[in-house]
């Protein structure tokens, strides 16, 4: 689960992390009461969940609380990649050239099966940009998934990385990123930019915070956190139903199938046949007619998609159950979209039995998932769509 | 023969009496799997369908003298079922359950290494962990410790199979037996972003086993055990390798169904797979029964 900037900053404050002071508000007049409040330069932010804010406009330096209303007014309700902004954060401003901005961050790097630390000089910019442009000047530190990040450790990154300032308090900072990252299960935690102001005390300014999904149920706490308004619909409908399920951009057929493996190659080779798929969605393994008949239901809701490709391998999926949920929604007039299938594994042959009693124009099987492909390619970009 | 587990391999199931670990305990028997007991504690001193239930890995293990255990425990209690079984001394762990939190894994798994270590300076055979979040393994016509449908295991033959993804084992499994090759040892090594066991790990094996001719490597998007294992084969492998690679269509930063399916930045992206193999002279099918020609003409050189 990924959190907002003020999510983020909450959770490492609770860890003790010098946070920079800041509100959230959801209208321009709450913008104003807030820049009016602290009575200094405020800086107005918009609180998505995807990157370059700053480049889209949607983070604004306003020296006075009439330009934070203006700000508030301009950044609110704007769209950003699709996602319109319905908050903001206000926080106080920090004149940036009386310190120093740097990096520091966690991620979970399978490489070393645990965290690595990251640490650069070079703060205030997006680190896949620094890591393109000068790797050298990333520091990276494996963590150790139980005793955490001791503070020797965070100093030695720290000076090797060319920090300056007050050496005990910057590692104290790192120390407790690493608490947090382990106690609330993070991904991917950053502190960019960590701001090193002329008396030598960090300060963070903004942060990036993702929660492990599957560490969520000891973090009810926090899940409040999440806004199903700020994710695709379709996405919170099968997280409902409990699908891993993932809406591409620009897509025309429709695709589901059982294990991500399998799901992934579909993907594929709906590509290599000419169109895109829609999305990615996993019924997962052992899925009953009801589980199917959801996925379908889910799939054909969505507008982008022309028509559908249903990649079954039996092992613990029946191919039989499969064919009862598609031939459930046709049933009830849910599935009016052209359904290419490619079904094989337990029970192929009830199914195919099934599917072919019902005599649907709409639905054909195919006995490769290449020709399966190739004719879902072929209806979808004949019906429209890229 | 084969790799990690044989006909002699004895195994414990621990989640033995919850719906999938009854299930697949079944199915394993069927397939000719030596299953001695299982493990669930509070039901220790029951029977389960002929099965003696324990209610700890380590009784279980020196009352049958059990050398593989298999894990179908929930996710929040996944990471500690491995931990007690390393501390049993078990040789060889397969954790099958998929959604154990990261963390709860990066501490087994440094757990079980140090274990591993231990065992080894101590003139032990170690201690091995395969997943989680994996199908498990089996060998052909001897044992299988997973989940995967027996069907597909007909054949046995000399074609050593590694594999992230569970469902593209199956089908390429199936591929390589319906072209009559056959499978000699299939290494599900799981979906999640910490795995006890990489493909660089279970590659030395498969060239060292008498009983595999040559290995088919199906990785997909995220992470870099495919860049190691292309490393390890240029320097090491005399026996020939075909890779596979899932998810080349998928765009950055979404996470595609297997937590570890997720590129990052210029981290896990296909084409530093793809670059990976061709610096190792490893063939890459574009599609799955393109694997099937690839071994073939690999075998025939």
């Amino acid at each position: 689960m990924k959190l907002h900037e003020y999510q983020g900053k909450e959770i490492l404050r609770d860890f003790g992390v010098n946070v920079q002071e800041g509100k959230v508000a959801h209208t321009p007049e709450e913008v104003k009461a807030i820049a009016e409040e602290y009575g200094q330069p405020v800086v107005v932010k918009a609180q998505v969940h995807v990157g370059g804010r700053g480049k889209a406009g949607g983070v604004k330096f306003s020296p006075t609380a009439d330009k934070a209303l203006e700000n508030g007014q301009n950044i609110l309700g704007m769209d950003i990649k699709g996602l319109t902004v319905e908050k903001v954060l206000v926080t106080k401003a920090v004149d940036i050239d009386a310190g120093t901005e740097y990096y520091v961050g966690m991620i979970v790097d399978r490489n070393v099966q645990s965290y690595t630390l990251m640490a650069s000089a070079e703060g205030g910019m997006e680190i896949e940009e620094v890591a393109a442009a000068t790797p050298e000047k990333i520091i990276k530190h494996r963590v150790d998934p139980v005793t955490g990040l001791r503070p020797y450790e965070a100093r030695e990154v720290a000076i090797k990385a060319g920090f300056k300032g007050n050496l005990n308090k910057i590692a104290d900072m790192m120390v407790k990123m690493s608490k947090a990252a382990l106690e609330r299960d993070a991904v991917l935690v950053e502190i960019n930019p960590l701001f090193v102001g002329a008396d030598g005390i960090p300060l963070a300014l903004d942060t990036k915070f993702e929660i492990d999904d599957n560490a969520m149920y000891r973090h009810q706490d926090v899940a409040h956190y999440r806004e199903l308004s700020a994710e695709h619909p379709l996405e919170v409908e099968a997280s409902e139903y409990g699908f891993a399920y993932v809406k591409l951009d620009d897509g025309n057929v429709g695709v589901l199938g059982n294990g991500a493996g399998i799901v992934m190659t579909t993907l594929d080779v709906v590509n290599r046949a000419g169109a895109k798929p829609a999305n990615f969605l996993d019924i997962g393994g052992g899925a009953k007619a009801d589980v199917v008949y959801n996925a379908v239901k889910l799939v054909s809701k969505d507008p982008d998609v022309k028509a559908i490709f249903i990649n079954i391998f039996g092992g613990i999926t029946r191919a039989d159950e499969v064919a009862k949920g598609v031939i459930q929604a046709l049933d009830e007039g849910i599935l009016t979209k052209p359904v290419r299938m490619r079904i094989a594994g337990t029970a192929e042959d009830e199914a195919k039995a099934l599917l072919n009693e019902k005599n649907s124009d709409l639905i054909k099987m195919y006995p490769t998932m290449f020709e399966a492909a190739e004719e879902a390619a072929k209806e979808a970009n004949a019906l429209g769509g890229k | 023969m084969g790799i990690l587990v044989n006909k002699d391999s004895k195994v414990i199931v621990q989640g033995m009496t919850g719906s999938e670990g009854a299930k697949h305990s079944r199915a394993m028997k069927e397939f000719g799997t030596q299953v001695v007991a299982g493990v669930t504690p509070g039901k220790g001193g029951q029977d389960f369908e002929g099965w003696p239930i324990y209610n700890s890995v380590a009784e279980a293990k020196e009352k049958h003298g059990a050398n593989v255990s298999i894990i179908f425990v929930p996710p929040a209690g996944a990471a500690d079922a491995v931990l007690e079984a390393a501390h049993a001394g078990m040789p060889l762990i397969v954790l099958i359950t998929e959604g154990v939190p990261t963390v709860d894994m990066m501490r087994a798994v440094q757990e079980v290494k140090a274990l591993d270590a231990e065992s080894r300076a101590g003139g032990g055979e170690g201690i091995r962990l395969i997943g989680g979040n994996c199908p498990g393994l089996v060998t052909n016509g001897e044992a299988k410790v997973g989940i995967m449908p027996n069907r597909i295991y007909t054949n046995p033959g000399r074609i050593g199979l590694i594999s992230r993804s569970g469902t593209l084992t199956y089908e390429a499994a199936k591929l390589l037996n319906d072209a009559g090759m056959g499978t000699s040892t299939t290494v599900g090594i799981g979906g999640d972003p910490v795995i006890g066991t990489t493909f660089a790990d279970v590659l030395p094996m498969f060239e060292a086993d008498p009983d595999t001719d040559a290995v088919v490597v199906i990785g997909e998007i995220g992470g870099a055990d495919e860049e190691a294992a292309a490393e390890y084969i240029k320097n090491n492998m005399k026996k020939p390798v075909v890779a596979f690679i899932s998810g080349r269509s998928a765009p950055a930063g979404k996470r595609m169904g297997h937590a570890g399916a997720i590129i990052m930045g210029d981290v896990g992206t296909p084409e530093s797979k793809l670059a990976a193999f061709k610096a190792a002279n490893v063939p890459v099918a574009d599609t799955m029964p393109e694997i099937v020609e690839l071994v073939k003409a690999a075998l025939s050189k």
